[in-house]
């Protein structure tokens, strides 16, 4: 459904997108994950016709994103990392120029089902202003699903929700998905990454350092941590292929010690060298 | 109708500026101290070919309001929109055509420009000053507007930040005023400054806006504000069409 080939993007002297190549299936939901300035944004930008590339080439559904923009942009629902609703206008004007601007048909019903799916029904009449960082986030969340895209991208969709509110929002996620729709999401919070995921990239300054599914990536790094504590108070962990490994770690190491099965956070840290939550 | 959700949002916009107390007097104040300085007081020195300063002033205001109006709304809603709201994201990102979005900003600018324009015509009927609302005075009105909102949408798409547009104002739009044939005919300058006047768009506005009658210098004038229009849609239609952050 997405194919990138050797795609970069330079800004000045920065590379934010350093010759990525790699492909998303029809119906997939995929997570790309990396630290801060790793170049995710960028990617979903390129992606999304909102910044055009400096080198290589992506495509969505086979249209090129730069040759056939107006195609690409037939297809897809973007959530941006930064909120670009229309502050003057009212949550329901807000979805009404967006229906409008992709010729949705039934566009008051479907304005109504999505305000509603994000609890933000009773208050469409009310300017954006006033609404809570939450609020907003669901409202640019229900805007981005509101045509039924193909594909839909999230840049760190659920950033500032509620669990309850976040837990909905992946039920929206995977509701998209079993109506045959493709995902692509970005985020810091690795449970969510792991939870919704088939398969996950890691990006480290613009360029691909791995990519398999959630079980394979903690497979590769090992399937069990240590963490412990040195003399200084310290927290330091140390990843093992097996349970037996992690128990031999523990009897030579003859320290207080807490052994837990590995995750998506130790993988990241482990590629990466760097802390992923903020 | 691609451009009707862009054109909507900006009437959703202006009808909400209207309500709030204050907006239709500002943006009266302008033209009103211009017509009360110029038109009552330094007006009864000045000697215009044909009739009272005060006839002569008017259309000169009402095409300054128009250009003041039509292009500010535009450059900098587009502006802000673009660099601190980033609603022009959305924009971006739905299935329309770099000329859509365009339409939709200008016919949003001519409807400012000539809001702004209505003002001082009723006033003008009102002062009974020999002025007339003719078929060439209307049509003069509409390509102004439409000239300078064209003009709004390439400078806001090439402003950086939000005080460039007041710039640009500055260095193109305000020059303009006044020596464009707002206050006083052009000819009453030297041959060389006149030379160079001819070549703004808003003096050609002030000739055609003043004709009774189109003759040849009147043809001219609306060649000249079509090619300039045709010249800033072109060159902003390319810079949508070439948008990247
Ligand atoms: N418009 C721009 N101009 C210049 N540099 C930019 C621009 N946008 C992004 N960059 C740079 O590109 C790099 C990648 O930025 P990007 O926003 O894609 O990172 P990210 O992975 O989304 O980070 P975060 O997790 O903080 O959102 C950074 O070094 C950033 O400074
Ligand atoms: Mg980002």
């Amino acid at each position: 459904m997405i194919k990138l080939e050797h795609l970069t993007k330079d800004y000045g002297k920065i590379r934010a997108v350093d010759d990525l190549s790699f492909q998303i299936g029809r119906n997939e939901i995929f997570g790309l994950l990396g630290p801060n300035g790793a170049g995710k944004s960028t990617t979903i930008k390129i992606l999304t016709t909102l910044v055009k590339p400096s080198g290589g080439r992506a495509a969505l559904d086979g249209f090129d994103v730069v040759r056939e923009p107006l195609e690409v942009k037939k297809r897809i629902g973007v959530v941006p990392q930064e909120n670009n609703l229309d502050r003057e206008l009212s949550a329901f004007d807000n979805l009404r120029i967006y229906g409008l601007l992709h010729h949705l048909p039934d566009l008051e019903q479907k304005i109504e089902e999505q305000l509603r799916s994000v609890d933000l029904w009773e208050r469409r009449k009310d300017n954006i202003q006033t609404f809570s960082g939450g609020m907003q986030r669901r409202l640019l969340i229900a805007r981005a699903a509101l045509g039924g895209p193909r594909v839909l991208f999230l840049d760190e969709p659920t950033i500032g929700l509620d669990p309850q509110v976040r837990r909905e929002i992946w039920n929206m996620i995977r509701r998209l998905r079993a109506q045959g729709g493709t995902v692509l999401l970005t985020t810091h919070y690795i449970e969510e990454a792991e939870a919704l995921s088939d398969r996950v990239g890691i990006l480290s300054r613009g360029k691909l350092i791995a990519l398999d599914t959630p079980a394979n990536l903690k497979k590769m790094v090992g399937e069990y941590v240590v963490e412990y504590l040195d003399g200084e108070g310290n927290q330091l962990t140390r990843m093992c292929a097996g349970r037996e490994d992690a128990e031999c770690f523990l009897r030579e190491a003859g320290i207080e010690v807490r052994r837990r099965r590995s995750n998506l956070e130790d993988v990241f840290v482990k590629l990466t060298g760097e802390r992923i939550e903020k | 109708m691609n451009w009707y959700p862009i054109f909507l949002r900006e009437m959703i916009q202006f009808k909400k500026k209207l309500f709030r107390l204050g907006y239709i007097f500002t943006s009266m104040m302008v033209p009103l101290l211009y017509l009360l300085a110029f038109g009552l007081g330094l007006g009864r020195s000045i000697q215009v070919p044909g009739g009272s300063y005060l006839g002569f002033l008017l259309p000169g205001l009402v095409a300054m309001s128009s250009m003041n109006n039509a292009y500010n709304w535009v450059a900098s809603g587009l502006n802000l929109s673009r660099v601190y709201f980033k609603t022009f994201q959305v924009l971006i990102q739905s299935p329309i055509a770099p000329t859509s979005i365009m339409a939709g900003y200008v016919l949003a600018g001519m409807v400012r420009g000539l809001f702004a324009s209505l003002m001082i015509i009723l006033v003008g009927l009102g002062a009974r000053a020999g002025f007339q609302l003719t078929p060439l005075f209307v049509f003069t009105l509409l390509l102004n507007c439409f000239l300078f909102a064209n003009m709004g949408v390439l400078i806001g798409m090439i402003t950086k930040t939000h005080e460039d547009t007041s710039t640009y104002a500055n260095f193109f739009i305000l020059p303009m005023v006044f020596f464009s044939g707002t206050f006083f005919p052009i000819d009453r300058m030297p041959a060389v400054l006149q030379a160079v006047v001819l070549c703004l768009p808003l003096t050609h506005t002030n000739i055609l806006i003043r004709k009774t009658a189109l003759d040849g210098q009147g043809i001219t004038a609306i060649l000249v504000m079509l090619g300039y229009a045709l010249f800033f849609f072109v060159l902003g239609a390319r810079k949508i069409k070439n948008y990247s952050e």
